[in-house]
């Protein structure tokens, strides 16, 4: 698949469609909402910025790469003046005060936000069911779920309502959605991409991540959202990557995936099959493939989630309606406290905040929450001694299929059984990126952490060969 | 160890309290996650206990000093207050009677 990007900006400098036109067709697109994954349209800045485009194009004037190409924002981004409503009862009527640091700097190259994007409630959800605005629809069948949380992202994406979106990935929520619809989807490292304007759901694990047609979008969308932020201390400076560098897909010698894991009962056959010829593939290329030797699928899902429902009751103990959010009165500050979060929340974050306050009590917190730390730093532990051994992993983006809407929400532990694959790499803070080849629900490839490149660069490789 | 939605604190303290949630109540999907951990005996020796950690030193530090938001950025933040009445941002009443 070729650049959107690159062909959008052809198009306009050409002069063979004007922004304007480009804007107002992508939006009347998103206003019938026929997948479900419009949260709210932005389409009269949109509009504007688009003029702006289309007078320095008149004038005679260059334009960058992104300087009028339309994207996509999953609604817990902050974008001033914007509802954020982390498609919440509690902020559905919430303007953002201020723009998240990705989004402003899309937005200072000159892409044009015209959406906020459905998304599971606070991003707690792996089918994009658990939302106000209703459940977002399959890009390639409507009556299975789109994935999530950032399933509003995934469909647009597939779509082509969007050229690209921004979507937040805590324990898969981008990589799970792009498998899902049949597109690609990052999670870099930990820490390449500011979280400063993302709604926090659980920071040791929140990453802002792109979804896009090609591995070239995905790349200069990175390039371009990258780099230390004053405002989120856990940023570190990058590299940008090359275009010429993708074409080295000559560092990969060896590739590691994990045997345990695809032997789990939950396992689709299907997925496991064509995984298993993926790497026949490769072999056959001159790649040595090794099995590793991972935790159980029961513990690592058990691990991600004690620490994620921790964090996200902290996150979301500010949500008390007052300062912000949808207050509702009662006789006392505590009455009133508790009965704004009780009808405000939905029941599965719910779930999360009590599990998480259970978690952190005196009493579980040595037997659950430390010895989930504890886990987890031997789990990061194996993964600098596994890139010692094989410079890429591979693995399925889910253990089954999209299941169909209405029954993502019926059962919370199949929910959760679901991101098998995904989690791990959010615990060890990976680059891994989906691509939407290899197996029904697509493959991630991962590498060291802050080798984003790599990930990149074996994407080209992977393409070649499947 | 605890049972049920007790939890022990300084006094036990049921988990809506905790959560400052009404008619909040354990999952029983959530205990299962628990029970997992509890009865597993993965092996955690040799970790360094630093893996995750993403402290910064205190030269990375942004300078310390008031920084005053926009006109626009003080105005949506008293827009999404929830509760306005003659001009007076309404609180809960704290204090009884």
């Amino acid at each position: 698949m070729q650049s959107q990007i690159k062909h959008i900006h052809q198009q306009l400098i050409s002069k063979q469609i004007s922004c304007v036109d480009l804007v107002q067709q992508r939006l009347d697109l998103l206003k019938q909402n026929s997948h479900g994954s419009v949260n709210a349209l932005l389409d009269a800045n949109a509009l504007k910025q688009a003029q702006a485009v289309d007078t320095k194009i008149a004038n005679g004037e260059n334009i960058g790469l992104l300087e009028g190409i339309p994207f996509g924002v999953k609604d817990v981004f902050m974008l001033q003046g914007t509802f954020t409503t982390a498609s919440s009862d509690f902020l559905k009527q919430y303007k953002s005060a201020y723009t998240a640091s990705a989004i402003q700097k899309l937005i200072d190259a000159g892409a044009i936000p015209i959406v906020k994007e459905n998304c599971d409630s606070f991003g707690h959800g792996s089918s994009n069911e658990n939302s106000i605005f209703g459940p977002v629809n399959n890009a390639k069948d409507p009556s299975l779920v789109a994935g999530g949380s950032s399933g509003g992202s995934a469909v647009n994406v597939a779509k082509d309502y969007t050229a690209f979106s921004i979507g937040g990935d805590t324990g898969g929520s981008v990589r799970q959605p792009a498998g899902y619809n049949g597109v690609y989807g990052l999670k870099p490292t930990y820490g390449r991409i500011s979280r400063y304007g993302l709604m926090a759901y659980a920071s040791s694990t929140d990453c802002v991540g792109p979804l896009a047609k090609s591995v070239e979008d995905i790349r200069i969308v990175l390039n371009t959202i990258s780099g230390k932020d004053v405002k989120d201390q856990t940023t570190y400076e990058s590299a940008p990557i090359g275009e010429a560098g993708l074409a080295d897909t000559g560092s990969v010698k060896t590739v590691g995936y994990f045997k345990n894991l695809l032997e789990n009962d939950a396992m689709d056959a299907s997925i496991k099959a064509d995984f298993m010829a993926t790497l026949e593939k490769l072999k056959a290329k001159g790649i040595e493939v090794k099995p590793l030797d991972f935790v159980d699928a029961e513990a690592l899902i058990s691990t991600y989630y004690i620490l994620a429902m921790a964090e996200t009751a902290s996150n979301l103990s500010r949500l008390d309606g007052t300062n912000y959010g949808n207050r509702i009165e009662a006789e006392n500050l505590i009455e009133s406290y508790a009965v704004t979060r009780s009808e405000n929340f939905s029941e599965e974050s719910k779930r999360r905040i009590v599990g998480g306050n259970q978690v952190l009590s005196q009493g579980f917190s040595d037997a659950i929450y430390l010895k989930s730390l504890a886990v987890r730093d031997k789990l990061s532990a194996d993964f600098e001694g596994f890139f010692n051994d094989v410079d890429i992993v591979l693995s399925p983006v889910t253990p089954g299929l999209p299941p169909k809407v209405g029954d993502g929400l019926k059962d919370p532990m199949a929910m959760y059984l679901s991101d098998a694959f995904t989690v791990g790499f959010s615990l060890g803070q990976l680059p891994t990126l989906t691509v939407p080849h290899g197996t029904a629900t697509g493959i991630q490839i991962t590498a060291a952490k802050t080798d984003d490149e790599r990930v990149l660069q074996f994407a080209h490789l992977l393409e070649e060969t499947l | 160890m605890p049972q049920g939605n007790e939890i022990t604190m300084n006094k036990t303290m049921t988990v809506d309290v905790l959560s400052s949630i009404k008619g909040a109540k354990p999952s029983e999907t959530i205990n299962k996650l628990f029970e997992v951990i509890k009865n597993s005996d993965l092996s955690t020796a040799g970790s360094s206990g630093n893996n995750n950690q993403n402290a910064v030193s205190i030269e990375q530090l942004r300078e310390d000093t008031v920084v005053h938001a926009s006109a626009l950025e003080k105005q949506l933040i008293v827009e999404n207050f929830p509760q306005e009445k003659n001009g007076y941002l309404v609180v809960a009443k704290v204090i009884e009677a």
